[in-house]
């Protein structure tokens, strides 16, 4: 199965179930959980539903176009519901069925694997779902965001679409995968990974990343003294990928990633707080 | 008679934690029914990572009547003295909510008392047992524990079904917002998601019908059953260690065992990386061929069977990308100067407070040039102190950062590639070795002294930073990190006092002379207890004979290791009993007196002057044979001289009216006694039979 068909299957069968399908978000994002469509919703009180595909930058997984299985620019499909649906596995199991595995074939395991992003004071339970030894999806039921708890809590499945579409299509190589329509994914992404990867291990400017590090921040803190916390997360997302890209080039010291993590956890808390004020009024705050 | 079936079906439990919430809940649910007074045939208890089953049978319908004293305040306290009714009885009646009426006199040993005679029991057993259950799922504890749900409970995973029946008929409770049925989850995969259950028996059918193995025991022996299928099939072999085994039994309700192999060109990686990345990331297991060596073959389990080779296809696919992985690390690491990457390791924190990875190996360093002295390998000095600066290099690497349990294997081959020095890269390559006492032996001694060096500097951060390790916590591995300086001083026969290193580990955090000395001592006291703990428990020593040797102001670990082999010697040749009583005799007459002056013109009689000669002839070579560790040869020249001590306990009065005659003589004896004492305190030898073990 091609990567838009995976992608288009996972609308379909989600919007079937109730969720908005979202666009994903427009600025470097680590993983969909960063999209606010999952940051803030997952905030507060009010049901919520939605899928999306999220394209997904980790820097650091560059390998210049030369691994079968990994780069540093995939694409996830995310899904997030609230509050937590009773038969939440057995949905996820169904659209897998949906998408063509036979589930009577294929050993599908729910492997521990506990997620947290320190820098968005978020953290929740759930496994890696492997199906023949292959990491396809991550199963997660969130317990914190924003240093808040949570309640109610959020079901997140991520999906690895590349994952999926080299399971679906028995590919053991992600450039041979079809993007749709004949397209190649290695004719559309093999010099964006090799050249991105030369970019991120030994172009990038360091001095500029930290520059614009402090900047991002800086603007961050002004408009958050103004409210205006959506703009201000724009600016936290924007740190979090200059840290990815200083971390990649290896230019992060001890001092300086706790310092710098800090930084961005406390941007990520005073954001939450300020959109739980807004939303949900006194008793929240 | 009834019987109790119930069982809780959670999404997947990590596989960890299943035995260790099975043997909770088994533990809680006996002591609720002792606690109860309920009676009961057999209880069983079983768990897969999907559910967790509880089945008593023999269960009464009621509880026994009995009859139930509780005893109020004496009778002197219960009533004034006109015979009315104090406030302290008041308050028993109001707290046991009965009249004043209801109470009666009861005569007990201790005197006469007021109190109340009750009939308890007669409850239904249903009843009860529907009302702990939720206690005791409330009760069971977990490392972590989540929400998912409006009943905000905590638990290990969501809990997605209840099956509670008594008596074959449903128990009415609810936990965590999920009331009871009588239906029992299904295999995630095999079958639907629920099936009904009416009796134990279709029950026991039920799991049957819908590939559910539910018992560790059945799961276990089909596993290790299916391999052994495989690996006569391959003629080769597989290594199951207890965690992997462990995990394969608690991921999968239907455990099938399957094979598959990779193209044999990626046999050209390193074995170590190999087989950590199949066994650690992708839980497979390698085959190695009849020859011992690594075959192309692995072998994994799935929850399902795999009749289409689908999922050995699969896995076949991932591990080829995995090794694809392990050769991009390799590769890329391998182009780097791997000495050059020892500056960067100012970037890794070694622990909070405690400094860097680039301030930890000078301090090693440190360590190694004392070590090398103390343990006479001055010729290995230079190149172990190279070692020891980059020993943790290979953190920087991108196998290492990618795969931390690689750590120290890595920067040994990656120095063996480069050409380095084989003292060097072996002494790196091994240094995280001993893991425990029940490792094999360190083969390079190199390793084995940048092992004790790395572990003596965490025991000297961590306790110095004020971890504090009891029975049950130990954060750091403090006493795993003892232990295996205690094994690798042993199984090297290492002359090694541990004090000064103890000192100078210390030191090297730059202390307060106070906080100095605090740390130190803690230290020792971690390093004899860890030392006696594994002389009984793992070398199996006897428990007094362990105590006969361990002295409390040396740590000299090997020192204390050949005197319990020599005295176990003794015990087994059945000369041990003579040296146990003649010490208890010799301090059993010293006993009360200091360490008393001897003067040899005091000797008076002959017996005193034959024993003063036979000593003083005697005592250096007895010297020397402690001094070179030959223990057996010191016990029994000691025991040569037991026919000269015995006629001077013959003939002489030690207790002289004399004073300084006295003490003279309790001196010679003293002398004898600690002539003794070099080898161990064999007064405290308990009296046994020959070759009795205890």
């Amino acid at each position: 199965m091609s990567i838009q068909n995976v992608i288009l299957k996972l609308q379909e069968f989600w919007a079937e179930r109730g969720c908005y399908i979202a666009s994903g978000y427009d600025s470097e994002v680590g993983a969909g959980t960063m999209s606010p469509d999952t940051f803030f919703r997952v905030l507060g009180k009010k049901p919520w539903s939605v899928a999306y595909w999220q394209p997904s930058r980790r820097p650091d997984d560059g390998r210049y176009g030369q691994n079968p299985n990994r780069v540093q620019k995939h694409n996830q499909f995310q899904v997030i519901i609230k509050p937590v649906p009773e038969e939440g596995q057995m949905l996820f199991l169904d659209s897998l069925i949906y998408l063509g595995v036979d589930i009577n074939i294929h050993d599908i395991k729910f492997d521990e694997d506990n997620w947290a992003s320190p820098s968005l004071g978020a953290w929740g339970v759930g496994w890696q779902v492997m199906c023949d030894g292959l990491e396809i999806t991550q199963f997660t039921y969130f317990q914190q965001a924003g240093g808040m708890e949570l309640n109610p809590n959020s079901l997140e499945i991520t999906y690895g679409v590349e994952r999926l579409a080299m399971f679906l299509d028995g590919q053991n190589n992600i450039y041979d995968l079809e993007w749709g329509n004949q397209a190649s994914y290695g004719a559309l992404k093999l010099e964006e990974e090799r050249q991105f990867s030369i970019y991120n291990f030994e172009m990038a400017d360091i001095d500029m990343l930290r520059q614009v590090f402090q900047q991002y921040q800086k603007e961050a803190e002004r408009l958050l003294e103004h409210q205006l916390y959506l703009p201000a997360y724009d600016l936290l997302l924007k740190c979090s990928h200059a840290f990815n890209m200083l971390d990649a080039r290896k230019a992060v010291s001890v001092a300086e990633r706790t310092a710098l993590m800090g930084i961005m956890r406390n941007l990520s808390a005073r954001i939450a707080q300020k959109y739980i004020m807004q939303t949900e009024g006194e008793d929240h705050g | 008679m009834a019987d109790l079936l119930f069982e809780l079906g959670v999404e997947e439990i990590p596989a960890q934690a299943v035995s260790g919430i099975r043997d909770q809940l088994k533990d809680l649910f006996i002591a609720r029914l002792a606690q109860l007074g309920i009676n009961y045939g057999e209880i069983e208890c079983a768990a897969s990572n999907r559910r967790l089953m509880v089945h008593v049978t023999k269960l009464p319908e009621k509880t026994v009547n009995k009859e139930e004293t509780v005893l109020g305040p004496t009778k002197r306290i219960a009533l004034d003295e006109h015979g009315l009714p104090t406030v302290a009885l008041k308050k028993f009646c109001e707290f046991n909510k009965v009249k004043i009426s209801d109470v009666v006199e009861i005569e007990t040993a201790k005197g006469r008392y007021l109190g109340i005679v009750r009939v308890a029991g007669g409850e239904y057993t249903a009843d009860l047992i529907s009302a702990f259950i939720p206690e005791i799922l409330a009760g069971l504890t977990f490392n972590k524990t989540m929400v998912w749900n409006e009943s905000r409970v905590p638990f290990i995973r969501p809990i997605r079904n209840i099956l509670a029946m008594f008596n074959n008929k449903l128990l009415a409770l609810e936990f965590a917002g999920v009331k009871a049925g009588n239906k029992a989850l299904g295999h995630l995969l095999l079958s639907d998601s629920f099936f009904e259950v009416n009796s134990f028996k279709d029950y026991v059918q039920g799991l049957v019908k819908n590939f559910i193995i539910l018992k560790e025991e059945e799961r276990k022996s089909k596993i290790l059953a299916e391999i052994k299928d495989i690996e006569l099939e391959l003629d080769g072999r597989v290594d199951i260690d207890d965690t992997m085994l462990n995990y394969y039994v608690f991921s999968n309700e239907y455990p099938v065992a399957f094979s598959g192999s990779f193209e044999p060109r990626y046999l050209s990686l390193p074995e170590e990386i190999i087989s950590a990345f199949m066994t650690h990331e992708k839980k497979l297991l390698p085959v190695y061929d009849s020859a011992g060596k690594l075959s192309n073959f692995f072998v994994g389990v799935a929850n399902i069977p795999d009749e289409n080779k689908k999922v050995s296809r699969g896995n076949e696919k991932v591990i080829r990308a995995t090794f694809e992985d392990a050769q991009f690390f390799w590769d890329m690491d391998r182009k780097l100067d791997f000495f050059s990457l020892k500056p960067l390791l100012q970037n890794v924190m070694f622990q909070k407070e405690l400094g860097t990875y680039l301030e930890k190996v000078g301090r090693l360093a440190a360590l190694v040039d004392l070590l090398v002295n103390e343990t006479h390998n001055e010729p290995l000095r230079e190149k172990l102190q190279k070692a020891a600066f980059h020993c943790k290099n290979d953190l920087l690497t991108k196998m290492v950062r990618e795969f931390p349990s690689l750590q120290g294997i890595m920067g040994g081959l990656y120095l063996q590639e480069a050409g380095e020095d084989k003292i060097v890269w072996k002494a790196i390559y091994g240094h995280y070795q001993p893991r425990g006492l029940a490792d094999e032996k360190l083969v390079d001694l190199g390793a084995g002294i940048l092992s004790i060096a790395d572990r003596m500097d965490n025991i000297a951060g961590f306790v110095g930073k004020g971890i504090k390790i009891s029975s049950s916590k130990d954060p750091y591995g403090i006493r795993r990190d003892a232990n295996a300086i205690i094994k690798i001083i042993i199984d090297f026969k290492l002359p090694l006092d541990l004090d000064p290193l103890i000192r100078l580990a210390v030191l090297n955090f730059s202390k307060k002379d106070s906080d100095m000395k605090r740390d130190c001592e803690t230290i020792r006291e971690l390093f004899v207890s860890r030392l006696e703990n594994s002389l009984k428990d793992f070398w199996k020593f006897r428990y007094d004979v362990v105590n006969a040797v361990l002295g409390k102001d040396m740590l000299t670990v090997l020192d204390t290791f050949l005197k319990a082999t020599a005295l176990t010697k003794l015990i087994e040749s059945g000369l041990v009993d003579q040296l146990a009583a003649l010490q208890r005799r010799l301090k059993n007459i010293c006993k009360g007196f200091e360490r008393c002056n001897f003067s040899e013109g005091l000797l008076k009689e002959k017996e005193e002057k034959i024993l003063s000669d036979v000593f003083k002839e005697s005592k250096s070579r007895i010297d020397d044979l402690i001094i070179q560790k030959n223990y057996l040869q010191a016990s029994s020249e000691i025991l040569e001289m037991k026919l000269i001590i015995d006629r001077f306990f013959d003939k002489i009065l030690v207790m002289d009216e004399n004073e300084s005659l006295r003490k003279n003589r309790v001196a010679l004896l003293q002398r004898v006694d600690e002539l003794l004492s070099g080898v161990a305190d064999f007064s405290l030898l308990v009296e046994f039979k020959p070759g009795e073990r205890i």
